[in-house]
């Protein structure tokens, strides 16, 4: 029974790769085609599937993947049922709300914005935030630079990740709320956490001692 | 409608699409056969083993179903008015309707009481792994054994069913309510708090556990107890490590009881499928004592789940010890395709062509009940038509009845 370990491709890779090279499970020399999908581990009984960030918990929900290592914001984006066994220390960010650094008082609360539209790659956490202070926003779904939304009269406020706020200032963007503390995460299939469990616990314990 | 005889499609005069709806659909060929015959496999063994067949009906009073479903479940449901104005709903699943059945009527007659049933359940979810919104379940409930024999019987049924559809490699994973619940006294702690908890173990995060921990204050035996939770599950040993973190005489309990299904499994010869854990704590809206998934290679979900309810009943009679599981047979037809188990024919064993005639009936009548199934093609006119029609079907032979008589069998 061989094991297939989902990664998700561009931000948390790089760090991923170097974590599971250290625990010996992801090949030291990068002996494969640079566009390959699939590429064999450091063990034969592993190997790997690049995946975009939001295929991943997709692809392990499913089982196609027997593990996969993803960001918590985009596991709670969806509603995946996985197993969560390992946080990993990478990928630190924060799921948050910003609005134009002149506007800052007016979202000083929440709730008095009746119908706030808001820029998001996050639509589901941004609804259910929202939702929960009694606001109901007017979701403006992107896929990417969420931070224009403002300086275009898109939206008044956007919801996204938040690593160092370097992109938010140079927007004139200020970061009023956190949704959520985000890093990445090791998830684990349900049916193959079981049916492999012992191959399954030996990689966490090789992953653990290479945090 | 001239389409329906221009079947030839040849002027490109297509009928159109008709819409079903979204997770609905229609089976035919194969997939009929293949759930038919896994069906009636089960059933088979249902029988075997003493069950008696339950045929709930399709839908009854909102307020009757509700009585023995959780709010997730409610949430799922297909609801209706009747003409009335009473609100109905399609069935979610066959356990609440025997409850229901068992508590309201057969409450005097001899215990225990054995049923199974087949057939669509109905929930408003987003199709899944196979699981359409309308699917097919056949299970069994055992009603009237409190004892951990009725729980073995169960396990051991469960077993017997995943031999029967040739599913290989399979893994029951035992979960035991009682020791969470027992772990919930002994923490005191409030509602939102028992919630947070056990999403945590849901997800076997075991870093959402710690947090739960520093955030909640839990130090000394519970601390320790909480922290060795989610590595609980395994084989045998898993029982005697739970022993070192129980907190009160209810988790005690709850261990006593796993000790005593564990000689019961083992006289099954079942404990090689069991992975026991203790952090399973999934469906805990409805079941009172163990629950169980079963899982296989190939599918990424479980495909039966069940457990003990002993509170079910009650809530339409005279309280009953109850236990049972389900298998989604969608499911079943999924991972037997994974595991490349033999699919049944759906095709006639048999097509003839010939004229309508008394020798030609009679021929037809002898191989139907030599035991074949036997399609007549009256319309063609030749040998070769028969054997056209029998290749696109794959039918394995066919017969031409005209002036001589002439056979065919497949791969000619």
């Amino acid at each position: 029974m061989s094991i297939r370990i989902a990664l998700a491709k561009g931000r948390l890779e790089a760090d991923a790769r170097k974590l599971l090279q250290r625990a010996g499970l992801f090949p030291r020399e990068e002996t494969y085609p640079s566009r390959a999908l699939i590429l064999p581990g450091a063990e034969p009984d592993v190997d790997f599937l690049l995946a975009k960030p939001g295929d991943v918990p997709v692809y392990v929900e499913h089982g196609v993947a027997d593990l996969g290592i993803v960001g918590l914001d985009i596991l709670r984006e969806g509603t995946f049922d996985v197993y969560e066994p390992l946080l990993l220390p990478f990928g630190h960010c924060r799921l948050s709300v910003a609005v134009p650094r002149e506007r800052v008082d007016a979202y000083h609360s929440l709730r008095l914005n009746p119908n706030p539209r808001v820029a998001t790659k996050y639509p589901n956490l941004t609804l259910q935030y929202f939702h929960a202070r009694g606001v109901s926003p007017e979701i403006i779904p992107l896929q990417g630079s969420v931070e224009l939304g403002p300086l275009v009269g898109l939206s008044d406020v956007i919801v996204d990740l938040v690593q160092t706020g370097r992109t938010l200032r140079e927007n004139g963007l200020v970061e009023v709320r956190v949704i959520m503390e985000s890093q990445a995460v090791l998830i684990a299939n349900r049916a193959s956490y079981r049916l492999k469990e012992q191959r399954i616990g030996r990689i966490l314990e090789q992953i653990q001692e290479a945090l | 409608m001239d389409w329906r005889k221009d079947i030839g499609l040849s002027n490109g005069h297509r009928p159109p699409g008709w819409p079903l709806p979204h997770g609905i659909i229609d089976r035919f060929w194969e997939e009929a056969a293949h759930l038919r015959a896994v069906a009636e496999t089960l059933r088979g063994v249902f029988r075997r083993w003493g069950y008696t067949e339950f045929i709930p009906p399709t839908f009854e009073y909102a307020e009757t179903l509700n009585t023995g479903a959780g709010p997730l479940l409610q949430e799922q449901m297909y609801r209706f008015f009747d003409r009335d104005g009473k609100m109905l709903v399609l069935r979610p699943d066959m356990t609440i309707p025997t409850a229901r059945l068992v508590g309201s009527k057969l409450f005097d007659q001899p215990f225990p009481q054995r049923f199974f049933y087949s057939g669509q359940v109905f929930r408003y979810n987003e199709p899944r792994a196979g699981l359409q919104r309308e699917f097919y379940q056949a299970g069994v409930e055992l009603i009237g054994v409190a004892s951990v024999e009725g729980d073995g019987e169960i396990l051991a049924l469960a077993v017997e069913s995943f031999h029967a559809l040739n599913l290989r490699d399979f893994r029951l994973v035992l979960g035991q309510m009682e020791f969470f619940r027992g772990l919930l006294d002994a923490l005191n702690l409030p509602p939102k708090a028992a919630d947070e908890l056990r999403s945590a173990l849901d997800r076997k995060s075991a870093p959402d556990v710690q947090r739960f921990i520093t955030r909640w204050g839990i130090q000394g035996p519970a601390r320790q107890a909480l922290l060795r939770l989610p590595y609980l599950h395994g084989g045998e040993d898993v029982l005697l490590q739970a022993r070192e973190i129980a907190l009160n005489a209810r988790m005690e309990a709850a261990l006593d009881r796993l000790h005593a299904l564990k000689r019961v499994l083992d006289i099954h010869g079942i404990i090689p499928y069991v992975t026991l854990d203790l952090a399973e704590v999934r469906g805990m809206a409805y079941y009172t004592d163990i629950t169980f998934e079963g899982f296989v290679p190939g599918l990424g979900v479980s495909l039966l789940s069940g457990g003990r309810y002993d509170d079910l009943v009650g809530k339409f009679g005279p309280p009953q010890p109850a236990v049972g599981f389900a298998i989604a047979l969608d499911r079943a037809l999924r991972a037997r395709e994974a595991q490349r188990a033999p699919l049944p024919r759906w095709t006639p064993d048999v097509v003839v062509g010939g004229p309508v005639t008394e020798e030609n009936l009679a021929r037809v009548d002898a191989l139907r009940h030599s035991g074949h199934s036997v399609a007549w093609l009256y319309t063609a006119t030749s040998p070769e038509e028969v054997w056209a029609y029998a290749r696109r079907l794959k039918i394995p032979r066919a017969f031409w009845y005209g002036e001589d008589i002439r056979t065919w069998e497949e791969g000619e």
